[in-house]
């Protein structure tokens, strides 16, 4: 009898519970073992969390590695236009080796070893003695994937301060949070005494040195101008970091009065700000005003009000012109520095608008891209409206951006009980971006509603035409008919006639 | 059953690795202040220089190297490109030459021992191919053997092809002089290569004479701690 119940020696393990093996045969089928397999490991590649979100829960067993938004392209299973783009000489069937097979082999083998310990940086050494291919081809691969983040990239480096803010700083967050990580000038965590060492010559950078960030290099200020670098760098990819100032102690309180009591006094002239404090440079000054803290813990009280106001302007000033030069580099940094060439220019581009009209237009194209992503078909109006939104979209995100990293520069630094009157400075800015936002963004709806009119006129015209051209279908028609009838009662007549006659 | 041509073409080819793609084997061993550093990988020659110096810098960084080794790293490839670069010009003679390979390498903790046999003439030869179906096929887990055993490939490749310029001169000398030397030149150029007469001197069949079948047969072998560290100072005793 055979019975619907499997035999329990046949049936395999992992297969599902509704296939029934027939009696005689035990044949497994091999997909059933081989989707189970490939779950862990699609879990543990699981690919782009974007970078500037809060974290999503992790499932329990499995790895998640991050990669910039800007690379969400990437999948294991192909090659992307992008890929293409940026290394045409696999695709170009010029040289026997370097083909898309090669490539795939080459930059899977790469990610893949690298995701088997995200937590550490892999170096070029590691994976061109495990690769079966010539050292360029690999190195080529290896920075591509390095530059879009797709290796090496740890979620601790978008916490990074600013660029032109202390070099120490910085390379403090190197020696605590990556372990593994090859940084050539190793310093201790400490902000004052951190030492620079020329990546070529091994001496201590006294006076200024130059870095450079996309290879992680170091020289002094001596290897630099003699050009003791490696090739393939040029004299543009180093900054200039002043020791001498990376060397001075944090601000004394008493300094920080002298400073403010300057700023109210004498304005935008640093110059005169510089003296006033004594032991500063004018871009010290400068620099350390805009990171005078802004938190939340001091209240507002109202006998600040016109101090307050006063300050407002010149932050705002300071902000905005053009003429202090840390806060430039300020609305320039965040970006800037990316290695997407993209979002250096959407940088660029939003520190020539201003922080104010950067945001505004940010907010104007978020709403615009939010609505287009919904499907709903536009006219061309309302295309040519979402794209040029969209430009200016990404300019305000940068600069609501840069207003988020100024918020965070702020809170970073101890507050200091006697500057309660810097409290609403950054309220007033929000406040003033906040309003041009809903000013924009009132435009917007106004615009939309007189497209949405224009459309159904638009259909109203497409009804009229049609009826009209049914009605001259049916005249039509009706003529044909009619003319048919006459000619019938015109032959009936004849035919009439000649029975007659 | 027809008796194979002798009349091989002999006709010189351009000096070039007998492989799809010409890539150099290179080779480093440099010492510098007590620290010894050893290495072997493959160079595509239609790279520019200008990454050799890179890749140095790369390397000394990367293996955390004192800087001294960055300059001599870029000297010794340097040398070895131009090396081959020098013998680039010439001609070599091909013929039919199925050469034996060898492999007798030990990678970390991998011993790999094999032989067989290459057809020097095939132009289309893809080493790296051959690596890596190999490892994969004797189940090799350690990712540092499948460049390893491309190079060793390479190698030999390399030096046969050294060998077949030199026997071209000299046959191009000989030729100029002599006129009746051909057979004894023709089986000198050979040298390396097994004579195919012989080879299939067995007429009724094709499977390998069976004193040969361990020679020809793959050995991989997994040393442990021990075994590697005696085998490493061996080797360092050798050359000194």
């Amino acid at each position: 009898m055979a019975s619907t119940e499997p035999p329990a020696a046949v049936t395999p393990p992992s297969s599902k519970p509704n296939l029934l093996p027939l009696a005689s045969t035990t044949i497994i089928t091999p997909s059933a073992a081989a989707s189970v397999a490939v779950a862990p490991t699609a879990s543990s590649s699981s690919p782009a969390t974007p970078s500037v979100t809060t974290p999503r829960p992790i499932p329990s067993d499995a790895e998640v590695v991050h990669i910039p938004s800007y690379s969400c392209w990437f999948s294991l299973g192909d090659i992307s236009e992008c890929e293409i783009r940026c290394l045409p000489e696999f695709f170009d069937s010029r040289s026997p080796s370097r083909n898309p097979k090669a490539y795939k082999y080459i930059r899977d083998s790469i990610v893949k070893q690298f995701r088997r310990n995200p937590s550490s940086k892999i170096t070029f050494t590691e994976v061109r003695k495990t690769l079966v291919a010539d050292v360029i081809s690999i190195r080529k691969v290896y920075d591509f994937l390095d530059a879009w983040g797709l290796i090496n990239y740890s979620p601790a480096a978008l916490n990074k301060p600013l660029k032109w803010e202390d070099k120490d700083s910085k390379s403090s967050q190197h020696a605590t949070d990556s372990p593994a990580g090859p940084s050539s000038d190793s310093t201790p965590p400490v902000r004052e005494t951190s030492k620079r060492l020329c990546g070529s010559c091994k001496s201590v950078c006294s006076i200024a040195c130059f870095a450079s960030d996309k290879y992680d290099i170091t020289l002094c200020a001596r290897c630099f101008v003699r050009g003791n670098y490696r090739v393939g760098l040029s004299s543009s990819d180093f900054k200039r970091v002043e020791i001498s100032d990376e060397m001075k102690t944090d601000w004394t309180e008493k300094e920080t009065l002298q400073l403010l009591e300057a700023v109210m006094h004498y304005g935008d002239d640093w110059k005169k700000v510089a003296q006033h404090v004594g032991g500063r440079s004018d871009k010290d000054c400068i620099t350390h005003f805009i990171k005078l803290p802004m938190g939340e813990q001091f209240a507002s009280s109202a006998e600040f009000g016109s101090s307050i106001n006063k300050l407002n302007q010149m932050k705002d000033d300071n902000n905005i012109s053009s003429s202090s030069s840390p806060s430039k580099r300020l609305c320039l940094s965040p970006l800037a520095d990316a290695s997407n060439p993209i979002m250096a220019q959407a940088a660029f581009l939003s520190a020539l608008a201003g922080t104010g009209v950067a945001e505004a237009a940010a907010q104007a194209a978020v709403t615009a891209v939010s609505e287009m992503g919904q499907g709903e078909p536009k006219a061309d109006i309302r295309s040519l409206h979402g794209v040029q939104g969209l430009q200016d979209a990404s300019i305000t995100s940068n600069g609501s951006g840069i207003l988020k990293s100024v918020e965070e520069a702020h809170s970073g630094v101890n507050p200091k009980p006697e500057e309660k009157e810097k409290v609403n400075v950054e309220e007033e800015i929000r406040r003033v971006a906040e309003v041009q936002m809903k000013q924009i963004q009132e435009k917007i709806m106004h615009f939309e509603e007189i497209d949405s009119q224009i459309e159904k006129e638009w259909k109203q015209m497409e009804q009229m035409r049609d009826i009209l051209f049914y009605d001259q279908l049916n005249l039509l028609k009706h003529e044909r008919a009619i003319r048919k009838s006459g000619q019938q009662a015109a032959e009936g007549v004849r035919t009439q006639g000649d029975f007659v006659s | 059953m027809k008796p194979l041509p002798s009349t091989s073409s002999k006709t010189p080819v351009k000096f070039r690795m007998p492989t799809s793609e010409n890539l150099v084997p290179i080779r480093l061993d440099i010492e510098v202040d007590g620290q010894r550093f050893k290495d072997a990988f493959t160079w595509n020659l239609s790279d520019p220089d200008s990454e050799v110096s890179v890749f140095a810098k790369r390397t000394q960084k990367d293996l955390k190297l004192p800087l001294a080794f960055a300059t001599q790293i870029a000297q010794s490839i340097q040398t070895q490109l131009t090396e081959f670069r020098s013998y680039q010009g010439q001609e070599m003679l091909t013929g039919e030459k199925i050469v034996p390979i060898k492999l007798d390498l030990r990678v970390n903790h991998t011993l790999i021992k094999d032989q067989f046999l290459w057809d020097f003439n095939n132009f289309d030869s893809d080493p790296e191919e051959f690596a890596k179906t190999f490892c994969n096929d004797l189940g090799i887990e350690d990712p540092e053997v499948g460049p390893a055993v491309a190079f060793a490939i390479r190698e030999q490749l390399y030096e046969i092809a050294i060998q077949s310029v030199a026997t071209a001169r000299e046959s191009r000398n000989a030729k100029k002089g002599r006129r009746g030397e051909y057979s004894s030149i023709s089986s000198r150029s050979t040298g390396a290569a097994l004579d195919l007469m012989k080879l299939f001197s067995n007429r009724y069949s094709v499977v390998r004479k069976r004193k040969e079948w361990d020679v020809y047969e793959p050995m991989v072998d997994i040393l442990s701690n021990e075994e590697v560290n005696a085998l490493e100072s061996m080797e360092e005793r050798k050359p000194r």
